[in-house]
Parts: C-alpha cells; structure tokens; sequence
C-alpha cells in the first residue's frame, strides 16, 4: 500500500512538472467577423463546429490547456489553419470561397472533418444531420449551375465561341511541374473511364486513361491501380448552347495522376501533377504541392486515391443483366 | 468467452481487409454483351462530351480511328467514309463521393453515326436495357446535331 502511495506521488509530481512544459504560445482569441455574404445560420454552424481549429479564434476546453492535451491542440489547430483559416475569408475571391466551402462540406460528409480524435473530446463539434442539411441547402443554392434544373438556353450572340489561338506545337517546351513531372501530351488519344458534371463550380470533366489503365479495369485490378497506370483529369468550362444544353468550353487544367508505388512512395504511389490554361502553366509554388493533392484525395484512400469510379471497358467479360438477376 | 472474443477481433480484421480491396467500377453505367452492339462504343475514342440539365442526362460523343482524327484535324462536318461516330448518353447520378458533382448512372441511349459513300450517314438509335436498335422518328435532326458537335479543345 504505502509503495502504490509512493507511486502516485511520483507520478503527481512529473504531472505537475509537466505543465509548466508548454507548446509554443499560438494566438488563440483575435475575434473572427461572421463570414461575409454566408446567413446566419451558416455562419453559426461553421462557428461552432470549425472555427476552434480554423480560425484566429479558438475557445478552448479547461483540459485543452492540460499537458500533453495542449500539445495535441496546439498541433490540431496549427495545422487545421494551414489547411484552412475562416480569419482569411475576405482574402478570398468569391470562386475560391465557394470552393473552399464545397470542399470544407466534402470533408464533412466524408467523415473526414471535425477530426475523430478531436470530436470525442469535443462533441460539441460534431454536425448533426439538421445542420448538414443547411450547409446543403445553402451551398445549392451558391453552386456555378443550380442541380436538377433546366438552364436558361443562351441567346445565339452569346453563346460563347471558343477558340484556341495559339495551339501547342512543341510539348517538350512545356514546364515540368515543381515534383519533376513532365507534361504528357498524348492523353487525349487514351480512353474515357468516366465522366464528372461539376456544377458546383461550372466545369466538366472526362477522366482518361492509359492503356495500362484500361487493361486494368478490364482485369478489375483496380485497387491497387498497377504501377505504370496514367489517369488524366481534363477539366472544361460549361457552355450553354442555344438549346439550354452544355458543351465544353474553354479548357480549364488538366491533372495527372501517374501510378509507381515504388518512385512515387512518399506521395502514396501516385505522382501528382496538374497543367493550367491555354499555356499549360505548371501548377504549385513549391516541390511539396502535391500534399494539396493528396489532402483532397485523402477521403478515398480506400480506393487507392482516386476519385473516378470507371466506366467498365471490356465488353467479353462483362455482363450486368445477367449479375442483376 | 475469451476465445470467441479472439475469433471476433480475427474476423473483424479479416473483413475489413476484404473491404479494402473491393473494386471501384461503375459497373451500371456500362455496356454489356446482352446489348445488340456489334461494338463497344466506350473503347472508342472520346470527342468531346455535353450535358442536358432539363433531363438530367449526360452524353459522351466518341469516334472511331477515322473520325477523330477528323474531329482532330477539321473543323467540320464532313467527315470521311468510314467514319463512325457514337453518341452515347446517360442518366446523370450524384456523385457520392463529391457533393457537386454528377457522374454518369445507367446508359439510355447510344446513336450510331456511320459515314460511307451516300451523302447522308446511316444512322441508328439503340434504347431501352438490354440496349437494342429502335426507329427513331427524329433521325435527321439528331445525324445534324451530332456532327455539329466539334472536339473539346486542349492546347
């Protein structure tokens, strides 16, 4: 008995000690405005269940400031603000704020956000169904195209011409990215696995892939894709036509995602690499862009980081009514 | 007690090793060797693709050898004999994976758009599951709108 005493009081003192061991001060309480042109209740919801670890203004728990708890907070909230800082939302251009919420609300659903580890302790930041449902609600109503609804047809004189001045000629003077990715220019002879409606933010996509891809979902070894897999995400603006239908219009990026478990280990077997506009300017301001990525694909780590489910391509082996019997 | 707790933590992690690998296909919106095509369309080459929000649908138009590398070339509509293009259509479904997206659900549609020597190309419409060949009463605007469509650009 007196040694389990003595134990006690050992491990109360290095408790003790321990708290004057504290992670480096971070700002916890500038006063966050409500975001702008975001109602009320949006605005409530985000505050509540986002705004301790993205933004400048934190409320924290009394066992938050415990140590080791403050470590792990102070570690939640550092990186949640560099993933996203609600303080910056004026910084925002209105596109990138719409996208940030899609994206935020994505995470959401995913389960992905708030995290699990900071949920338990901190319910209070879980979403119940009500509020998804008004975070739903209200980015329909923000997205580029309203979903399941007719578009006004455009008039003649506005429908927009889309012409490419001056087509590439030489690939090879295209920039790698800043990962040391080299353009790939021969991706719109591959195949369509699928393709994406993004009315969130007006674009549409066709996913393509290699021919190491194709032969991949014929085999259904899609999960893990084989090394040597390209998939290539070719984004365009909507354009409405004189009929209230939408064709592609001005190209918008073009993304790759090149499969080599071994080469591209640290960025989870794939290689990232996205070219913008008519220039095919490469996308990232340093070698370490691809962690972006990967941030986005991280919900679908599951099936090995790609979003797409394909198209099946092989015609011999594949047979869906006789399944659905 | 202890024992059936082991087999239960051994099954669990049995399963969800299994769920790790299960393929991500979309397997609905695919055609299938019931459906009276003498080809598989979506091996083709992809032009461009549309969408048409009053119905909810999306469609991909695709070309074989000969005519995309017209649409690649040209941009016209006289494509060359031998020219086949297809313009298959789905229904849209919301991607569970992306709120803001839609990908595509079941095929309702494919056209065929053959070019050979006579003026007018030989069209055909195939409908309903199994997809087979159905008349269209509308052939003559749908070969016009088809070929009017010119391939998405890329720099």
């Amino acid at each position: 008995m007196k040694k389990g005493l003595k134990i006690f009081a050992i491990l109360l003192a290095a408790f003790i000690a321990l708290q004057f061991w504290k992670p480096e001060e971070i700002e916890y309480s500038i006063p966050t405005k409500d975001l702008h042109n975001v109602p009320a209740e949006v605005n409530t919801i985000l505050r509540n269940s986002c705004f301790d670890c993205h933004s400048s203004t934190v409320n924290l728990a009394w066992f938050d400031k415990i140590t080791p708890a403050n470590f792990i907070v102070a570690s939640h909230i550092t990186d949640g603000r560099k993933a996203l800082n609600f303080s910056d939302w004026d910084k925002l251009e209105k596109p990138k704020q719409n996208a940030t919420l899609f994206y935020a609300f994505n995470k959401i659903l995913s389960g992905e956000m708030p995290i699990k580890s900071y949920a338990a302790l901190h319910p209070n930041a879980k979403l119940d169904d009500r509020s998804i449902s008004v975070l739903k609600n209200y980015l329909t109503t923000i997205a580029v195209r309203k979903p399941n609804q007719e578009v006004p047809p455009a008039a003649a004189k506005d429908v927009e011409k889309v012409i490419l001045n001056k087509k590439i000629t030489d690939y090879s003077k295209v920039k790698p990215t800043l990962n040391n990715i080299s353009y790939i220019p021969d991706f719109r002879n591959w195949k369509a696995v699928s393709t994406s409606d993004r009315f969130d933010n007006g674009s549409m996509r066709i996913i393509y892939g290699n021919e190491i891809a194709v032969k991949a979902i014929a085999e259904h070894q899609t999960n893990p894709w084989p090394d040597g897999t390209i998939l290539a995400k070719t984004a365009w603006k909507q354009k409405t036509e004189v009929d209230g239908t939408i064709s592609a219009g001005a190209f918008i990026q073009v993304e790759f995602m090149i499969k080599d478990a071994k080469k591209y280990e640290a960025t989870k077997g794939w290689g990232w690499a996205r070219w913008k506009g008519n220039d095919l300017k490469p996308y990232g301001d340093s070698a370490n862009f691809d962690q972006e990525c990967i941030s986005c694909h991280n919900p679908v780590k599951n099936n090995d980081y790609v979003f797409t489910a394909p198209l099946h391509l092989d015609i011999n082996k594949f047979n869906i009514y006789n399944k659905t019997k | 007690m202890k024992l059936l707790h082991t087999i239960i933590i051994i099954l669990i992690i049995l399963l969800s090793g299994c769920g790790r690998n299960k393929e991500n296909l979309n397997e609905k919106a695919s055609v299938s060797t019931l459906d009276k095509l003498s080809e598989n369309p979506l091996l083709l080459s992809p032009i461009t693709f549309s969408i048409n929000p009053s119905k909810a649908t999306m469609s991909t138009l695709y070309g074989n050898k000969i005519a995309f590398q017209h649409a690649k070339t040209k941009a016209d509509s006289s494509y060359p004999e031998g020219a086949v293009l297809y313009e298959v259509t789905w229904k849209q479904k919301a991607d569970s994976l992306w709120y803001g997206a839609n990908i595509p659900d079941q095929i309702i549609s494919i056209e065929k758009v053959q070019f050979t020597r006579n003026t007018v190309p030989k069209y055909e419409l195939y409908g309903g599951h199994p997809l087979k060949k159905v008349s269209s009463n509308n052939q003559n605007a749908r070969i016009a709108l088809i070929i009017s469509k010119r391939i998405a650009v890329t720099p």
